[in-house]
Order: C-alpha cells, then sequence, then structure tokens
C-alpha cells in the first residue's frame, strides 16, 4: 500500500509538503516543528503537538472518561491502533461524541503545527497513529482552517507568544467584572502555566483557550511571562490545581519512539 | 451507536420539515459536519454567518450581566424556519446544532424536542 515517497522533502514548509503528500494519497507521519501529522491515504486522520493536550486528556479532564477507562482503551486498544474503537465498543463513550472531540483536538495541533509553518522535518510512511480511525479530514480544509483561526486570533491580539510561553498576570489590573470563561482562564494564569497547560486545567479546547488568553492580553490583564522567570514566580495561587495525573504526551512520545523500533 | 454522520442524518430524516442541518464550532465558525442545503443553500456560510448571530447574542448576555445560558435561537423566516440549538457538554464545548425547516412542514415543538435528542449523542 505504502509507497516511499520523497517529493514532500523539496518543500519549504510543512503546509506544502502535506500537501504534495495529499496529491499522492500518502499514509504515514509527517513531523513538523512543533508536532506531527498523520495522514491516511492523503487525508489527515490526527495531528499532535505538545502545545496542545491530547484527547485523552481532554475526555479525562473533562470527565466524559474516566482515566482509569481511558488507560484501559489505550492497553487494550494501543497495539491494533484501535484505542477510538474500544472506547465505543466498551460503550463508555457515544460514537458522535468520540469523533467531535477528536476533531476538536485535531485542528488544536494543526493549528500550531501549521501556524509556525517551517519546513517539515521528516516523513514516516506507513506509520499510522495509536488512536486508530476516528475521522479524516482533507489537508487543504486543515490547512485553510489553520490559516483562518491565526488570522482571528491575530486580529484580537497579534501576539503570537501568547499562545506558547508561559503566562503571568499583569500587576495592579482590576479583573472583577469579567464574563464565564474568561474570568475561569484568568482565574488559571499563575506566571507558571503555558495556554496548552490552561486549557488542559479547564478540559476546555486550546483554541477557545488562546481566544480567551488573548483577549485577556488586548485587555492589558495577561502577558508573556518574561523567559528568564525568577525561580518563585509571584502568581497568586501556584499550583493550586492538583497535577496527580500522569504526562501523556510525555508517554505517548515513548510508546511511539517503542513501536517505532 | 450514533456518529456524527448518522446524527446529522437523523435530523434530516426524523425531523419533519428539515432540509438541511449543520455542526458548528462558534468559537472558530467552521462546520464540524454538514448535512443537506444543496447549489442553493450554502451551509459552510451559513455556518459561519450564524456564529456572529451566536457570539453577538453571548456578548449582548455579557453586557447585560446575564449568568443564564442560551439552550436556543429560532430565527423565521416567510418560509423557513432556522433552529441554533447550543450543545451543553461539560466545560462549554462551543458547538451548536443549526437546523434549517421548511416552514410549511415542520412542527417547531417536535423539531426542538427531537434536536435536543440527537444532541444528547454528540455532548461530552
Amino acid at each position: 500500500m505504502t509507497r516511499v515517497t520523497t517529493t514532500w522533502a523539496t518543500h519549504g514548509t510543512t503546509s506544502d509538503a502535506l500537501g504534495a503528500l495529499a496529491a499522492e494519497g500518502a499514509t504515514g507521519a509527517l513531523s513538523g516543528e512543533r508536532g506531527i501529522v498523520y495522514l491516511s491515504a492523503g487525508r489527515v486522520v490526527h495531528v499532535e503537538s505538545a502545545f496542545t493536550p491530547d484527547l485523552g486528556a481532554l475526555l479525562t479532564r473533562s470527565g466524559a472518561v474516566p482515566p482509569d477507562g481511558w488507560w484501559d482503551a489505550v492497553d487494550r486498544g494501543g497495539t491494533q491502533h484501535r484505542v477510538g474503537h474500544r472506547l465505543v465498543d466498551s460503550g463508555r463513550l457515544a460514537a458522535g461524541a468520540l469523533e467531535v472531540c477528536h476533531l476538536g483536538a485535531l485542528f488544536d495541533a494543526a493549528y500550531f503545527v501549521l501556524a509556525h509553518d517551517t519546513r517539515a522535518r521528516r516523513f514516516r510512511p506507513g506509520a499510522v497513529h495509536w488512536l486508530g480511525p476516528v475521522r479524516s479530514v482533507p489537508v487543504d480544509v486543515v490547512v485553510r482552517e489553520s490559516g483562518r483561526r491565526r488570522e482571528l486570533l491575530d486580529r484580537i491580539w497579534p501576539d503570537p507568544a501568547v499562545d506558547t510561553l508561559p503566562l503571568a498576570r499583569v500587576p495592579g489590573t482590576d479583573s472583577d467584572e469579567l464574563p464565564g470563561r474568561r474570568g475561569r482562564t484568568l482565574a488559571q494564569v499563575d506566571g507558571v502555566r503555558t495556554a496548552a497547560e490552561i486549557a488542559s486545567a479547564l478540559a476546555c479546547r486550546t483554541y477557545h483557550t488562546l481566544v480567551e488568553l488573548r483577549r485577556l492580553a488586548a485587555d492589558g490583564l495577561v502577558r508573556a511571562a518574561p523567559p528568564a522567570a525568577p525561580p518563585l514566580p509571584p502568581g497568586p495561587e501556584p499550583r493550586a490545581v492538583a497535577w496527580d495525573d500522569p504526562d501523556t504526551a510525555l508517554l505517548r512520545r515513548l510508546r511511539d519512539a517503542l513501536e517505532a523500533l | 451507536m450514533a456518529n456524527l454522520e448518522t446524527s446529522l442524518k437523523e435530523c434530516l430524516s426524523s425531523i419533519d420539515g428539515a432540509t438541511a442541518v449543520a455542526l458548528v464550532d462558534y468559537t472558530s465558525g467552521m462546520a464540524l459536519g454538514t448535512l443537506g442545503g444543496g447549489k442553493d443553500f450554502n451551509l459552510e456560510v451559513a455556518a459561519a454567518g450564524n456564529t456572529d448571530v451566536v457570539r453577538s447574542k453571548l456578548r449582548t448576555m455579557e453586557h447585560l450581566g446575564l449568568k443564564d445560558e442560551i439552550e436556543d435561537i429560532l430565527i423565521t423566516l416567510s418560509s423557513q424556519y432556522h433552529m441554533i440549538r447550543l450543545l451543553k457538554g461539560r466545560g462549554g464545548n462551543g458547538l451548536f446544532l443549526y437546523l434549517v425547516l421548511d416552514a410549511g412542514r415542520a412542527n417547531l415543538a417536535m423539531a426542538r424536542h427531537q434536536l435536543r435528542r440527537i444532541e444528547n449523542e454528540l455532548e461530552v
């Protein structure tokens, strides 16, 4: 099925490389600077990025699936690349809910991979994600939507550093009358956490969190923390939320690396 | 269990007068799934436009200090009803179902009831 292809490597950006792979109907994993795009027969089936919480984090933190249930599905379905199917077959999640959540995570991660559209690093032909088939999206739709999101975010506040750096409150600002989600988002800004960590803590989609964070930045309430932050940042309640589950992104990368051996 | 495709199909097949349906993310304006519509009714455009309706209403409620949540929004045209139903979901997933109904054939109360049932299968 899988043909070895090299034309992707001639393109200067990840989005152009994806376009070339889509035209060839390629299957495999394309690594960019900020994440990995999984293709099947030229369509995007999954995207992951360390800058967004993955599907497991979204499902377990929102309470939609208990952590035990998620890890059970990963254990039983991971080696056959059928984790998504296991979740649905075991009755833990409706197929529609899984698809909606999966698409959310896919476009969230794609935004990060394609907003920083540098040359793709590597293509692993035939590589399949352990989640298994859920939904697929044409490459051009993913590229177009990522660009549109970047424009929407830049229109609110044109500072992409908010997306990736630790965030801090601007001292001496008043934040009393903020509407629901923006107030909850601001409460998570502690000088240490990044947008991805805040999204994960709120069990909220990363793009929605980015919209709120850029609005907070535009209002002068939040800014990207300086890179050389002091060892004890002056956040109001550092680590107020218990961080009791394993680092899923790290475990996922370990698993991928082991499977690739 | 129903997946996204079958949920959308169910909207068109089980709701009297339904001619088009879309599941839309109102933070980005993107349609996650669409069904029906056709040449004379571009659902992608309708999805993006109705995102502005939802956002505008949410903003108005913020200004008014209303803590309530929107269940649905009904737009009545002379020959069509457009129904916007916000999915609840934990953590507020920012999605709505957009349903176009033929006013001559639709039963609004029934449509609302059925949409609520279909929506349950998509909520996380």
